[in-house]
């Protein structure tokens, strides 16, 4: 499942139903995201495992907040992986993750077209 | 709950919007940072909005959660302003950290508002407390100082303290009371320009004053050229007679410094003083809307008549006192036996001894902390 919906309902019920609200915070996370993609894909490609920690940590939390769970564990797992000193396979991951970016991004486009 | 001024610290913009979103509902208004560095820039600025409440996030680049807290709680002026800590669910080891360092709590990231509001609600509440608290230490203690300016330091610092009340009431307890006061005063404040004998008055007062303050006596009354202090009350001091023989000759070895001066002009005046020791029952005298701290009792009135019945520049105290102090403080007085003194009151004869002063080495030690205080 690319995302959780009760993340989704559960924004719009602590915002008291703020749906223009709930779409700028799901803008702010799609811009977001897209930056901690582009330095995790740096600090793959440099092989700069310190440097992951930090992206893949916003990433997870950010994730989390908008219900992307498979999002979320991609980047709980580079991040572990980032402070424990050694990422293995870290392009690859970072290639995966960023597919499954592109899939949560679809699909909240979506569900946003389709109101 | 009244609306308050709060900090939100976090990088992730999402993060940020939500909680300033979530805390506006409530009727918070929020000024926000993106990181630890640039917090603490806002919260120094010179033009610095003051600061209810910090939202800090723990995982931020430049500067993180935990070397924030660390610079807000050794900040003097920072210190104070509650800071809770927001962090997603694996970081507990990072929050007992936080705690430890002074967080006053903590929220989970996926922010329940409920949740949130009760710990806002709870942090206010705390920081409220405090400055209200904070503000009533200060004016507690800027009425004691007030106070004192009034009142003996031992008496002001009674009113103020937690059994203060109980003394007040009134109690018995044994003291040593001690009259001074000046022979010829009277003539010379007929012969005297009354500005002459204000002047006069005012060093004698400054200079008994100083002596009475660092000898510890509370200071009951004083009026014109007389002052009746009295040792072991409120604050309890078991060699009390010691104590008020040491302030006499000390007050006797400063008058005569000034009487000295006053000699050349003209005018001859001498101190006499009184001691001795007894029962007396202390506490609030008076009425309201005017109430002394005083002591009544048999040793009041005899130490007056003492002080009455000395010579000019004698200290004449009753035999009682005279052993309390030999016993207190070994044998350095230097005393001659003062004979049994018939005084008005009392139906029998008071045996007195005259206090003339101190064994040499320890009179010698006597006159150099005198001097070193003047």
């Amino acid at each position: 499942m690319t995302l959780d919906p009760d993340a989704m309902t559960r924004l719009l019920d602590i915002t008291g139903g703020d749906q223009g609200f709930v779409d700028e915070l799901i803008d702010t996370f799609l811009e977001d995201t897209t930056t901690q993609i582009v330095d995790l894909r740096s600090a793959a490609a440099s092989g700069d495992t310190a440097a992951i920690v930090r992206p893949a940590h916003s990433l997870k939390s950010n994730a989390a907040n908008v219900g992307a769970t498979a999002l979320g564990e991609l980047a709980r797992a580079l991040e572990a992986d980032g402070r424990a000193g050694e990422v293995p396979d870290a392009a690859r991951r970072v290639a995966n993750l960023e597919a499954e970016f592109d899939r949560v991004r679809d699909t909240l486009l979506a569900e946003r077209a389709a109101r | 709950m009244n609306a308050a001024r709060i900090l939100v610290v976090d990088d992730t913009p999402f993060n940020r919007r939500l909680l300033v979103r979530l805390l506006e509902d409530i009727g918070h208004r929020t000024v926000e940072a993106e990181n630890g560095r640039l917090a603490l820039e806002a919260l120094r600025a010179d033009d610095a909005e003051p600061v209810d409440l910090i939202l800090l996030d723990i995982e931020m680049p430049e500067m993180d959660g935990h070397e924030t807290l660390a610079a807000l709680k050794a900040d003097e002026a920072l210190r104070d302003i509650p800071v809770i800590v927001v962090t997603s669910v694996d970081e507990l080891e990072s929050v007992v950290r936080c705690i430890r360092t002074g967080a006053a709590d903590y929220l989970p990231k996926s922010v329940d508002p409920e949740i949130l509001r009760a710990r806002v609600d709870a942090s206010l509440t705390q920081k409220r407390l405090r400055d209200t608290e904070r503000e009533l230490s200060a004016t507690i203690e800027r009425q004691r100082s007030q106070l004192a300016r009034f009142l003996s330091p031992q008496v002001a610092a009674l009113v103020s303290s937690a059994d203060g009340e109980a003394l007040l009431a009134g109690h018995r307890r044994e003291i040593t009371a001690m009259f001074t006061d000046l022979r010829n005063f009277t003539s010379f404040s007929e012969t005297a320009e009354p500005e002459e004998v204000l002047g006069f008055l005012r060093a004698y007062h400054a200079a008994m004053g100083e002596l009475i303050v660092k000898h510890e006596a509370t200071l009951e009354h004083f009026a014109g050229d007389g002052f009746m202090t009295f040792f072991n009350d409120p604050v309890l001091q078991p060699d009390h007679a010691a104590r008020a023989i040491r302030l006499a000759l000390a007050m006797r070895e400063r008058f005569a410094v000034l009487s000295a001066d006053w000699r050349r002009r003209g005018y001859v005046l001498e101190i006499g003083i009184g001691i001795a020791t007894g029962y007396a029952t202390l506490g609030r005298i008076g009425f309201e809307g005017r109430y002394d701290y005083g002591a009544i009792g048999n040793a009041i009135i005899l130490a007056s008549r003492l002080s009455g019945d000395a010579a000019a520049g004698e200290i004449l105290v009753a035999a009682r006192t005279y052993a309390e102090a030999e016993e207190a403080s070994g044998t350095d007085l230097v005393a001659e036996p003062g004979g049994d003194r018939t005084l008005k009151g009392f139906s029998r004869a008071i045996p007195t001894y005259v206090i003339t002063g101190r064994r040499a080495e320890a009179a010698g030690e006597q006159v150099a902390a005198e001097g070193a205080a003047t």
